[in-house]
């Protein structure tokens, strides 16, 4: 306590010293408000997506321009459980919920004012769930098996079978209304060279890994009812890209930057103290770390080496050193906050107690090697793990590590290059692997993650298991939320006794600001704070 | 050399070290701060006050001088002395066998150069190519090879030594080629072999050993460069270049992580560069004013 006291006061010390540092480097404030013009938004972030199609991306980082670029069919609540209205008014689901019959809103149109129909809603679709289109995330549409205009402002949706999260899936940035005209005079290079959307914003320009510029859609007035204005406050917005942490916290202190989702851990503290900052969270926010086993390798297969695993590594302790206090352990699959949490299922998962964890591998015959590490049967408890090479992941896997030695199991932590990373993480080489994905519901989670059809990837475990097809079948196809709720609480509780990950961290959603921005809530869809951000605005 | 050759060549007055050591103070520093270096790299396991592996998340960045800890712990909370030995050793090691290793190679590629003259031209033109490749290129191709790892990094920095020791082994070759003990060694019918190991390669152990001594200051540089690019020691090894790329993160906030690397690296280089220009000075009688 007496320690951490010291190394906070040290913090603070140093951290003064480079805001010092910094407004030292600016002759006067004036010169921020030069860099940032009036009634310009500058955004900064940490990397920029490869394209900014929806149906032909899957990051985050796309999802950024995308919700400001264009707009859904229907919106997500702050809440991220409730559906509000979008493009679509109101909504009717036929009895056997294969049909959806969306009311279109009146009086939209694209950028380029072309006005917004329901043949607009019918090829977005068609193109997405299109194989030539190769979406990366078709199968968030459902088994759609006709998208109807039944006239110029309704459209009918109708499903093979009952997909009872298609609302929150059309609610995503893969559902964005796209302008057929522009999408087959750009073809390849739609959403490189242009984008025509109905969202707030309409694209400028883009210079790729640099910066991209919007400008505000001077007719919109049909925002989701979440915001308190259904326009856009903010006439240009410049989503710049920093990767550098330290260079991106000093943009924000010295004004050359206004808001940013893309905050070190280690740097909350130190900006709370910055007067001239404002720091918003969004605490209803579900992008998980987790560190998944390969169910089919040698070491990894043994129940009781997952199981070991799940006991010996000390969270709390990794929430307060690598997150600093900003993360949360995650004790369950999912986020007690998401839909279709199971509190029973959660009782499932092991919690620490790195006695147990020896118990759990001498039980299963893993006896003492020489070197600390654990032998049964001539076979070396050594699992070789794979990820992203972020600062993040490598403090928190060597922490794990630690943890993981002082049972006896060795872990062989290997980070890569994001260029070469997914590439990587696809092969059949590792033993376990580490990944943070943002989600909207345990189906949605256990759907992409755990069915047999999705391996090697995104189900990099190999989970292999009828029952949980059947499940997650039963689920999607569920009429009853209640059902739905069940079935899936149950498969959680099957996947928490298998111990089939190690679910390491909850990712906190935080925005800091600058001084002149108000209105700023983060709100974390896809892992995007801004959404729509139609009540920012800038006092300067 | 023969013994008569050698009684010549040896001083007509030793000095004594201390003697030496007051009028050579620069080479006498460097000498004695390599020596320590090694000798703290090799005693490591035993100097070191905790073990290099193991972590305290409570203490994570502790600054240094708190909880008993001398230069502060890193961001897992492991003590910084212990980390910078093992990091000592992982870096010297490291160092010296990419030295020995491309070196060697080096070595032998420049004596059959020289000694060979229709290999001359093939061999050395193989070296030019090599030359033209930087040595971070070498390292991100054996990165993606091998994996990255310490082997990676060595055998890059290798591959990356061998064409320089190529070229000073062979220009001192050629230079001895032509002496009359040489002529001297054919003439009595000693066989190839014998010639380059009896007579060529003792004749050019002095600029091979000033070329490696300063050739390790540059090698640890580079492969502390790699690692800090992620493509060298990966975790929990402690490595001098890891550790200052790891702490970097954190420079704000816990300047100690990546800042006492760094300076290690910094003393390491200097006092090999130093150690480097002593033995050339002591070696090379030409440069001797």
């Amino acid at each position: 306590m007496q320690l951490s006291k010291t190394r906070r006061r040290t913090a603070r010390g140093l951290l003064g010293g480079a805001a010092l540092m910094f407004a030292g480097m600016l002759p006067a404030l004036d010169a921020a408000a030069q860099v940032a013009p009036r009634n310009t938004l500058v955004l900064l972030r940490e990397i920029d997506a490869d394209r900014y199609d929806p149906a032909r991306t899957s990051a985050t980082a796309a999802g950024e321009a995308i919700f400001l670029l264009s707009d859904t069919l229907v919106s997500m609540d702050w809440d991220q459980r409730t559906i509000r209205p979008g493009l679509a008014e109101s909504w009717t689901v036929s009895e056997d919920g294969t049909t959806y019959t969306f009311k279109l809103r009146q009086g939209v149109t694209f950028c380029d004012g072309k006005p917004f129909t329901a043949k607009d809603v019918v090829y977005t679709i068609n193109r997405w769930i299109d194989p030539a289109t190769r979406s990366p995330v078709r199968w968030r549409a459902g088994s759609v098996k006709e998208v109807r205009a039944v006239d110029d402002h309704t459209v009918e949706y109708e499903l093979n079978e009952p997909f009872s999260e298609l609302l929150y899936q059309l609610a995503q940035y893969f559902a964005s209304i796209v302008d057929e005209a522009t999408v087959e005079k750009l073809g390849t290079n739609f959403g490189v060279q242009g984008f025509n959307g109905t969202g707030p914003y309409c694209w400028a320009s883009w210079t790729p890994r640099q910066e991209m510029v919007l400008t505000k859609h001077p007719t919109y007035n049909w925002g989701p009812p979440i915001y308190n204005n259904p326009s856009p406050q903010v006439d240009r917005i410049v989503m710049r890209v920093i990767p550098e942490a330290n260079t991106r916290l000093a943009a924000v202190q010295s004004g050359q930057g206004d808001i940013t989702q893309w905050i070190p851990y280690f740097a909350l503290d130190g900006l709370r103290r910055i007067p001239t900052l404002k720091l918003t969270q969004q605490p209803v926010h579900f992008y998980d770390h987790f560190m998944g086993f390969r169910v089919d390798k040698p070491v990894a297969s043994d129940p009781a080496i997952r199981r070991a695993v799940n006991l010996a590594v000390n969270k709390d302790a990794i929430a307060k050193a690598v997150f600093f206090g900003a993360g949360e352990a995650a004790t369950a699959y999912i986020n007690p906050n998401a839909l279709d949490y199971s509190a029973e299922a959660a009782k499932a998962v092991p919690q620490f107690n790195a006695d147990e964890a020896r118990k759990v591998l001498d039980a299963a015959g893993w006896t003492m090697g020489p070197d600390g590490v654990r032998v049964k049967e001539g076979q070396r408890a050594t699992l070789l793990l794979y990820g992203l090479q972020t600062a993040i992941n490598s403090s928190m896997m060597q922490a794990v590590q630690a943890d993981l030695r002082r049972v006896g199991i060795e872990l062989r932590i290997q980070l890569w290059d994001a260029t070469v990373g997914w590439g990587k993480l696809a092969t059949q080489e590792f033993d376990t692997f580490i990944i943070s994905y943002p989600y909207v519901s345990a189906t949605d989670a256990f759907s992409l993650y755990f069915h047999s059809a999705n391996r090697p990837t995104p189900n990099r475990m190999n989970w292999n298991d009828p029952e949980t097809d059947a499940a997650l079948v039963a689920a999607r196809q569920a009429l009853d939320p209640e059902a739905r709720a069940e079935v899936i609480g149950k498969l959680q509780q099957r996947i928490a006794e298998n111990n089939v990950w190690l679910p390491l961290m909850r990712q906190p959603l935080w925005v800091v600001s600058s001084q002149r921005v108000e209105g700023v809530r983060p709100h974390g869809i896809y892992g995007v704070a801004l959404y729509k951000g139609l009540d920012i605005r800038l006092t300067r | 050399m023969s013994a008569a050759e050698a009684d010549l060549a040896r001083p007509a007055r030793r000095p004594g070290l201390l003697r030496w050591a007051l009028r050579e103070p620069v080479a006498a520093f460097s000498a004695l701060a390599a020596v320590l270096l090694i000798l703290a790299a090799v005693l490591a396991p035993a100097l070191a006050p905790t073990d290099p592996f193991d972590n305290d998340l409570s203490l994570a960045m502790a600054a240094p001088g708190t909880e008993g800890l001398l230069l502060g712990a890193d961001n897992q909370g492991r003590d910084m002395i212990t980390r910078l030995l093992f990091g000592l050793r992982a870096t010297l090691m490291m160092g010296f066998a990419s030295v020995l290793l491309g070196g060697g190679i080096g070595a032998v590629v420049g004596f059959a150069a020289a000694f060979y003259s229709r290999l001359d031209g093939l061999l050395m033109r193989c070296m030019d190519v090599l030359l033209s490749f930087p040595a971070i290129l070498f390292g991100l191709a054996i990165a993606a090879i091998f994996g990255p790892g310490i082997l990676a990094v060595v055998l890059s920095l290798s591959v990356a030594t061998v064409p320089l020791m190529a070229r000073i082994v062979r220009g001192s070759a050629l230079v001895a080629m032509r002496q009359d003990y040489m002529v001297a060694a054919r003439a009595i019918g000693m066989s190839d072999a014998r010639i380059i190991f009896r007579h060529l390669a003792p004749n050019c152990l002095s600029s091979m050993c000033v070329f490696g001594t300063l050739r390790f200051g540059q090698v640890i540089l580079l492969g502390s460069a790699l690692s800090f690019l992620g493509l060298g020691a990966q975790p929990p090894v402690a490595e001098l270049g890891a550790m200052a790329s790891e702490g970097r993160t954190y420079l704000f906030f816990a300047p100690h992580i990546a800042v006492i690397p760094c300076v290690m690296i910094f003393v390491v280089v200097l006092v090999f560069n130093l150690l480097g220009d002593a033995l050339r000075d002591a070696l090379d009688p030409k440069l001797r004013v």
